[in-house]
């Protein structure tokens, strides 16, 4: 029998991208040893890239090129808002305005005031950072689990997938990072499986549906690598194997996928995978007994979901997922910790500034903030990130704190601790104060009632989800199922991952209980330090659900 | 020539700010990575600008060419009254002055074609025959362009009427989407952007009779360089017959005519965009090859 075109694929590509990743993670260790020397290295790029745009040379900050020393005195540091306006220009010019490069796509990501974001993807970005630091994270994943590259069936990659699109801004592509479609030339994103039929356009654009089609596809395969960012995927992955127990059983036995015709039929491999369903405690290494690696985020929050990894991966090896975002790569994975990677001194300039400085409040203010360089920072200590990207986002504050655990050979390692003023994220939605605000007021509004003193936690139930506790003047049972629909769905408009990830079931919906008026006030004044009475703040986020039994009494 | 054997080049995109007339204008570059071994001077019709050109941009530059596109005063991101074509000899100094910083830019040795699409053409023709322009180049391309368009549509009375316009009411120039493209993505973005001009005033319709007449009576002989009309199989927005027939009067009939397999007027929004961007860049590149050295 022929082997499919895709297989022909995956057999060209297997030994260039092995090669491609070795050489990209030799050139990030190359970095990790000489990191003074990277970080000048992106600053003098950053400037050759910008200095002719119109934005520096409309603002004179052109003039840094005769002197880069002079970077963070004249530029100054930003927000994503900042830059909306030159991201208008730059949606009708495709290139020349924030950077002297080819915008080929538009990245999407949600905005903490809702409004996705539009962040450039640049020819020059492409080439030199996202692509090196995805092969270099592979080239990791390769130096200890050669395996993965095995046969043609041995990896799934959840990570990235390719979709058609049909949003654009101005005839340019407008799309999540995830999605690698179409391949923009042969230096773009293209894995030996990226032909695969679980991997490309021909599967499922649904969540669900995608997942159906990735199990059924490997059933019976010596799959070995499971990869993915957030650690729900992996954990609905095997809640999915359960869901469709009998209709995968049913395809497997008669050699089809969703009824149609797909390969041979496997009597015997149905009757083995309908054992393994009938056990309640099965685990995905049931499914796949050759299973030797998984990889996603695992640190901060994310770690969280290690026992339930455990149960659903048991003895299974497992690596991270590098520390990104939309905006830029912050850490690459080097080996297999855990806790902690190296900062990723060859993707960006990276500054910092201790995380106790409020500087939301001194940027909003325009207030001159003094930052650190990557050899400035001391273990132990968390800061906000400050990044400047080849794509002409410059100085932007990340929102994120970081801790720096340790210094290796001059290079921080540090670990993603939380969003600055985002109190929690289950999976990668980051949730923000000012969308779940957004959401209460729009969705009690509808009702007639006025936004009130709330309080929202995180419920680590199965599902997870978020527990919102709001003052209203008639609380009511009935209200309460009524505004816990509201919310929930507002919230779904206005957060792009909380909708997807509500939408494949890897969140629950949110639960809304209405309580009397003062009542919330009353429980936060009743924790007021009496040390620091003063700098005592109501906080309408919280870290769990303890509120919930002292206000609501359940 | 063309390095076949190498990875996709990492192009720049700039937009250099020309000050013409007392007006700034956008320049767009697309840039190879080392310096450029050809250049083409893109003249871009009544409705686009170079925003249109993201894709086109950037592989003349994977080619090793340079693209530099003038947005027009006020087109695209240039500044200037928008909706209104000024005087034929403003058209010709910005045309002129952009050309010159083209030519200082790439070197007195790399060829320099100039393309001009639709009625980019017009303006392209016009400028060649006007006495003002002597920047040096090596080959001519008109592509979906009707040649003398307003002479062929217009009678002399109306004609003399036109060229006596002095509203600043405006005329809608009809265009369609949906004759410039089948591809709903690219329709989409022609309907949606809001730098492109589909409606220009009565005046402006003076100056573009004023053009044509530049190169319908020509006052002066051009250098012999090569010269091409391209389009598609037909175009729903030209009349090819009556084009070709004005080309070969401007070629004494020695212009090449290509037609690329689309019924559509915007061939870089069709199948064809690469076929074209790649004959053009061959086509300036082989200008470069040195015959006699």
């Amino acid at each position: 029998m022929d082997r499919p075109d895709w297989q022909e694929h995956w057999k060209a590509r297997r030994t260039p991208f092995a090669e491609e990743c070795r050489q990209a993670r030799a050139e990030l260790l190359a970095d990790l040893k000489d990191p003074q020397t990277a970080q000048r290295r992106v600053l003098e790029d950053v400037i050759a890239l910008c200095a002719d745009s119109l934005y520096w040379k409309e603002n004179g900050y052109d003039r840094i090129a005769a002197d880069p020393g002079t970077f963070r005195d004249i530029l100054p540091l930003t927000r994503y808002g900042d830059f909306e306006r030159q991201i208008d220009r730059e949606t009708r010019t495709k290139g020349g305005v924030l950077s002297c490069s080819p915008v080929l796509r538009w990245l999407k990501t949600s905005g903490t005031t809702g409004v996705p974001k539009r962040v450039p993807y640049t020819l020059h970005w492409l080439l030199t950072y996202r692509i090196p630091a995805m092969a270099a994270m592979w080239g990791t994943y390769l130096e200890h689990h050669p395996e993965l590259l095995d046969h043609p069936h041995a990896t799934l990659d959840t990570q990235t997938v390719r979709e058609a699109v049909t949003d654009q801004l101005y005839g340019v592509q407008y799309q999540a990072i995830s999605n690698r479609y179409p391949q923009l030339n042969s230096r773009d994103w293209n894995p030996p499986w990226g032909e695969a039929p679980w991997f490309g356009t021909r599967a499922p654009a649904s969540h669900e549906g995608r997942m159906y089609h990735r199990i059924r596809q490997l059933l019976g395969e010596d799959l070995h690598f499971i990869s993915a960012i957030n650690p729900s995927t992996l954990i609905s992955l095997r809640d999915l194997v359960a869901a469709h127990g009998p209709a995968l059983v049913r395809d497997l036995r008669e050699g089809t996928l969703e009824g149609e015709p797909f390969g041979a039929p496997d009597p015997e491999g149905a009757e083995r995978l309908a054992a393994v369903l009938a056990r309640e405690e099965f685990s995905l290494k049931d499914i796949w007994p050759s299973l030797s690696l998984y990889s996603c985020w695992l640190s901060s929050s994310a770690g969280l979901y290690q026992a339930k990894l455990d149960e659903v991966l048991p003895g299974v090896a497992k690596m991270p997922f590098m520390s990104c975002g939309t905006e830029g790569v912050t850490t690459i994975p080097v080996d297999d910790s855990l806790d902690s990677q190296p900062l990723a001194v060859g993707q960006a300039f990276f500054e910092f500034v201790p995380a106790e400085v409020p500087l939301g409040s001194l940027i909003e203010a325009g207030e001159k903030v003094d930052t650190l360089l990557f050899d400035e920072v001391e273990p132990g200590r968390d800061y906000h990130l400050i990044m400047t990207q080849g794509n002409g986002l410059f100085r932007l504050w990340s929102g994120d704190i970081y801790r720096v655990d340790r210094i290796v050979d001059g290079t921080p390692w540090i670990h993603f601790v939380h969003r600055d003023g985002v109190f929690h994220s289950f999976t990668g939605e980051k949730i923000t104060e000012a969308q779940v605000t957004q959401a209460i007021r729009e969705g009690t509004a509808a009702h007639g009632i006025d936004t009130s003193l709330y309080m929202c936690g995180p419920n680590w139930a199965e599902p997870p989800h978020y527990v919102v506790v709001s003052e209203v003047p008639l609380p009511d049972p009935e209200l309460d199922h009524t505004l816990s629909s509201a919310v929930d769905r507002q919230l779904m408009e206005i957060n792009l991952e909380y909708a997807s990830k509500r939408t494949s079931g890897r969140l629950g919906a949110l639960e809304f209980y209405t309580v009397p008026k003062d009542a919330i006030n009353a429980y936060n004044e009743a924790r007021r330090h009496p040390a620091n009475p003063t700098q005592h703040k109501y906080k309408p986020f919280q870290k769990d659900v303890g509120f919930l039994a002292d206000i609501v009494g359940r | 020539m063309i390095e076949t054997k190498r990875p996709p080049q990492n192009v720049r995109k700039e937009i250099i700010p020309l000050v013409s007339g007392g007006t700034e204008l956008a320049l767009h570059r697309w840039q190879p990575e080392k310096p450029a071994k050809g250049a083409v001077f893109y003249f871009h019709g009544l409705q686009s600008h170079a925003g249109w050109l993201w894709e086109v941009g950037p592989r003349f530059a994977d080619n090793d060419v340079a693209l530099y596109v003038l947005d027009r005063r006020g087109s695209g991101v240039s500044q200037g009254e928008r909706h209104e074509i000024p005087d034929v000899e403003t058209v010709v100094a910005d045309y002129v002055h952009a050309l010159t910083e083209v030519r200082r830019r790439i070197g007195e040795t790399v060829p320099l074609t100039l393309f001009g699409h639709c009625l980019g053409g017009s303006f392209l023709a016009a400028l060649l025959h006007h006495e003002s322009f002597r920047v040096p180049y090596q080959a001519v391309v008109y592509c979906s362009t009707w040649l003398g368009r307003l002479h062929a549509l217009l009678g002399e009375e109306e004609r003399a009427a036109l060229a006596a316009e002095d509203s600043a009411e405006l005329w809608d120039a009809g265009l369609k989407s949906e004759d410039f493209t089948d591809d709903p993505l690219y329709r989409r973005f022609i309907d949606e952007d809001d730098l492109a001009l589909r409606r220009i005033t009565r005046r402006s319709r003076a100056t573009l009779l004023g053009l044509e007449e530049l190169y319908l009576a020509p006052r002066r002989t051009l250098p012999e360089v090569p010269s091409a009309f391209v389009s598609g199989l037909t175009d729903p927005i030209v009349d090819l017959d009556a084009t070709h027939r004005v080309f070969g009067e401007l070629t004494a009939d020695r212009g090449m005519i290509l037609k690329f397999p689309t019924p559509k007027h915007y061939l870089f929004y069709t199948d064809v965009r690469d076929d074209l961007v790649d004959w053009t860049s061959t086509h300036t590149l082989l200008q470069g090859v040195d015959r006699d050295g």
